[in-house]
């Protein structure tokens, strides 16, 4: 693999690493979600230091991190302006119709915040956290479900093996857009309609590839006796250590105090 | 078309974990109508290498002077110099998409600007350099072909855009041997034929014994020998170094020199092994 994709797992060694994929994604839910139940200044800050502290313990190469939030880029560029131009409130700026106010500036940039917090918080827990992990995670989290019907293991397992095979595609990506580079079609053309006629010779190989992989893959499951996910077990059972118990007091810890301040405030 | 690879160094994803030096100062030069052939163990950057020599890949330091320019250049002349430059990589099958054989033959030189009635002759032509009949070939689904076949018509889509350096990249992975015997006597054919150049990036000591004049072995990113076919592909010690296989010939040439033959270990086609044991047994004869 060539590429460090935005939000690819990286296997080194590091605290956050190290933890049950549970308590990760538990402290992501709740960082992604506080926000919207803290919008004070006070809690905002502790929050944003909280996920500065776990950005460095994450040991993620900031420019990684800064290429994820570039692919929100243009989401948030439109959200901010549909937040600033529509917002009522205070007069700020008025060029003709369009009218600027200080709760519309305020609004877009909290929903600014709030989308970087969820991307930064994501491309953590995806850079610290193996696939497999994070497809056990999951499961273990949906698990009450599984009691209404739900098949999560199967759906767990479609997970994993979308996971898995997101790398494989890239290299796949790259591979034909070469191959297809070297027969004269201009993959880096700005001109859009010349873009699109290339559409054709890139998705055609590679949907064509994706079949034939998927079909090679459901043989080989098939052909080690694959039956479907109930019966299967797992070799390695999340266990929740020491370390994972003084993690999630942590993560209480902070989620309270952001809660306080917010009423104190 | 002259190849100057110029202390060409890749590294792919740099400044990230995954951060790996594919190429490590490599200079390399081919000159128009050569054989070459690149021979290293996988992960040597034998890959990289021709991927760059096509202009596909922008260096991370040193350079590639096609005809004296710089092949990754964003330039009209340096584009120009590229369409010259024909890469089938490895399982070349995987880029067909068309509907037709005719019309996937035919991508390339529409894509070069090509009239609809020279598209057509080297459509025709490319189909039989490769050994397919184009009157039965040319309205068929790619996709329902045979593996081989398919590998046929994605390389004669590249030989139809008339490339003056032809670059194959493993080109008889996965075929059987008929199949590679058949592509390859096609590819040495055509070479014959045109005088154009030719590199044949293979893992297969026969297969390079039999194409190639001269072979260029990478290890680990770095060029560790070059130079006439028989010399490199007959030396032992250094093919062994670099993790690779002795050609059988020239290993039982040596098994038999080093039990009192006097026979000469350069030797690596059956046929030539042949005749210099043979020649070795006369010898002994004539001296009983």
């Amino acid at each position: 693999m060539n590429l460090l994709l935005p939000g690819m797992y990286v296997a080194t060694d590091s605290a956050l690493h190290r933890l049950d994929p549970r308590v990760k994604m538990g402290a992501a839910l709740l960082f992604t979600t506080l926000p919207f139940a803290a919008p004070g200044l006070r809690s905002t800050l502790l929050i944003l230091a909280f996920v500065v502290v776990v950005t460095l313990l994450s040991a993620a190469p900031l420019s990684a991190l800064l290429r994820t939030l570039g692919t929100v880029f243009w989401v948030g560029f439109f959200m901010f302006f549909f937040y600033l131009f529509t917002t009522p409130g205070r007069l700020l700026i008025a060029l003709g119709n369009v009218t600027v106010t200080w709760e519309g500036l305020l609004s877009g940039a909290t929903q600014i915040y709030r989308l970087c917090l969820l991307v930064i918080v994501g491309a953590i827990l995806t850079f610290t956290t193996s696939p497999s992990q994070l497809a056990h995670g999951v499961e273990a989290l949906l698990r009450p479900l599984a009691r209404l019907g739900l098949p999560v293991r199967e759906l767990v397992m479609v997970l994993t093996i979308a996971l898995r095979f997101v790398p494989t595609f890239f290299d796949e990506i790259d591979k034909i857009a070469k191959a297809q580079q070297a027969r004269g079609i201009d993959v880096f053309s700005r001109n859009p309609l010349r873009r699109a006629r290339n559409w054709i010779p890139m998705y055609v190989p590679i949907f064509v590839s994706a079949f034939r992989r998927a079909e090679e893959l459901a043989t080989a499951m098939e052909a080690r006796g694959f039956r479907g996910a109930r019966h299967r077990t797992r070799l390695r059972q999340l266990r929740l250590t020491r370390r994972d118990l003084m993690a999630s007091l942590i993560v209480l810890a902070v989620g309270l105090a952001v809660i306080g301040l917010e009423r104190l405030g | 078309m002259l190849i100057q690879v110029e202390h060409l160094v890749h590294t792919y994803a740099p400044g990230t974990p995954l951060e790996r030096m594919a190429l490590r100062g490599v200079s390399v030069e081919i000159g128009a109508g050569e054989r070459v052939g690149i021979l290293g163990p996988t992960g040597s950057g034998k890959s990289t290498l021709v991927q760059h020599v096509a202009g596909l890949l922008v260096p991370t330091a040193g350079r590639i002077l096609l005809d004296g320019v710089a092949a990754h250049e964003r330039t009209a002349v340096a584009s120009a110099r590229r369409r010259r430059v024909g890469l089938a990589f490895q399982y070349p099958e995987a880029q067909i998409f068309e509907q037709t054989v005719f019309r996937e033959v035919a991508f390339g030189p529409r894509n070069l600007g090509l009239e609809e009635s020279e598209v057509a002759i080297r459509v025709r032509w490319a189909l039989e350099v490769v050994g397919l009949d184009t009157t039965v070939m040319q309205e068929r689904v790619p996709f329902t072909l045979s593996g081989g076949e398919m590998r046929r018509v994605a390389l004669a889509s590249i030989l139809a855009m008339q490339p003056e350096v032809l670059i194959l990249d493993e080109p008889t992975a996965g075929l059987d041997p008929r199949g590679r015997r058949g592509l390859l006597d096609r590819v040495q054919a055509w070479q014959e034929e045109t005088g154009l150049t030719l590199i044949l990036v293979s893992h297969s000591l026969e297969e390079l014994a039999r194409v190639v004049e001269r072979v260029v072995v990478l290890e680990g990113g770095k060029v560790i020998a070059d130079g006439a076919v028989r010399r490199v592909l007959s030396d032992a010690q250094l093919l062994r170094a670099a993790g690779l296989d002795v050609p059988q010939p020239v290993a039982l040439l040596q098994a038999l020199r080093e039990a009192g033959w006097s026979v000469r270990t350069d030797r690596m086609l059956p046929e030539e092994t042949a005749a210099e044991i043979a020649r070795a047994w006369r010898c002994l004869e004539g001296r009983a």
